[in-house]
């Protein structure tokens, strides 16, 4: 079971990740929007990332082709690098900020390593039971075409409200200990 | 003579980071988990800094600083974690292993670049 204000902060934070992490360059329009979790898989990869902890399980999941656009956008002059790999952790970055994020509220949690898989796969989510699975459109510059499916499963009832306005960037700065 | 040691499962992150500090004139050597990480601070004394993430296969990053710890008790090295990791219990475990410093990802390379200096020098 999973609060209405729970699945409102889980957008509202998936929304930020996005928005933080996805584009390469801050000067990079991003628009994300709602869309219906049954469209039909348009892409042919998914990144897939698991963040673990006592009360749920919660599935990011990353569409994406390996477009021109997309290398361009990702790769620019670097075309030694492979696509899959820079995606990979650029996806990682993004399911980081949302770990962060939910840290706030549950201090046990664990996040997997990013792995892709065949996009077909997307359609079974649907086994998993989840309580909250939702689709967001995700547009960065004039052609780069991404979605976002966010999947949690819940082991106990979960019930906060995630204060993202508010919450402190202190990525990238070094703690000394 | 290497005096920074980049240990990262991703290319894309061992680029970013030993590319940027090569730029500003940093001798820099790579590992692509913790078991090389280990075996490349064997085989080369000179490395004073080692900047590691903590999710990897084979061996991961705390593990390697737990072992250097152990294994490389006399050898001076600075230890910085690199993850997208931010949870106080795994902070508190790699301060109980050694680690000088954490940062939490995406690498802001012009934040760090004196601190890192220092810590290699």
């Amino acid at each position: 079971m999973i609060s209405a204000r729970a699945k409102e902060s889980v957008e509202r934070i998936l929304r930020k990740a996005v928005q933080t992490r996805l584009p390469i360059s801050s000067e990079s329009d991003c628009v994300i929007s709602a869309m219906a979790t049954d469209t039909p898989v348009r892409h042919t990869h998914v990144v897939v990332l698991t963040i673990s902890s006592m009360a749920f399980r919660l599935l990011l999941v990353l569409h994406f082709s390996e477009s021109d656009a997309m290398r361009a956008y990702y790769l620019g002059e670097r075309t030694d690098r492979a696509l899959q790999e820079v995606f990979l952790e650029v996806s990682n970055l993004c399911c980081g900020a949302i770990n962060q994020a939910l840290q706030a509220d549950f201090p046990d949690l664990g996040m997997s390593t990013p792995y892709v898989l065949d996009a077909r796969c997307v359609p079974h989510l649907s086994e998993l039971d989840p309580d909250y699975l939702a689709s967001f459109e995700i547009r960065i510059g004039e052609s780069v075409d991404l979605i976002a499916t966010v999947c949690v499963c819940a082991d106990a009832p979960i019930d906060f409200v995630a204060d993202v306005d508010s919450a402190e960037e202190s990525s990238g700065e070094l703690e000394l200990f | 003579m290497a005096k920074i040691l980049v240990v990262d499962d991703s290319s894309t992150v061992r680029d970013e980071v030993a590319g940027f500090l090569q730029k500003n004139g940093l001798d820099v050597d790579t590992a692509v988990d913790g078991r090389d990480g280990l075996s490349k601070l064997k085989a080369s004394p000179g490395i004073k800094l080692v900047i590691s993430d903590v999710n990897m296969p084979n061996m991961d990053g705390l593990t390697m600083v737990e072992k250097i710890r152990g294994e490389l008790a006399n050898t001076a090295v600075n230890i910085i974690m690199l993850t997208t990791e931010s949870s106080p219990a795994m902070k508190e475990r790699g301060k109980a292993a050694g680690v000088k410093g954490w940062i939490v990802k995406p690498f802001k390379g012009e934040a760090v670049l004196e601190t890192f200096r220092k810590l290699a020098g």
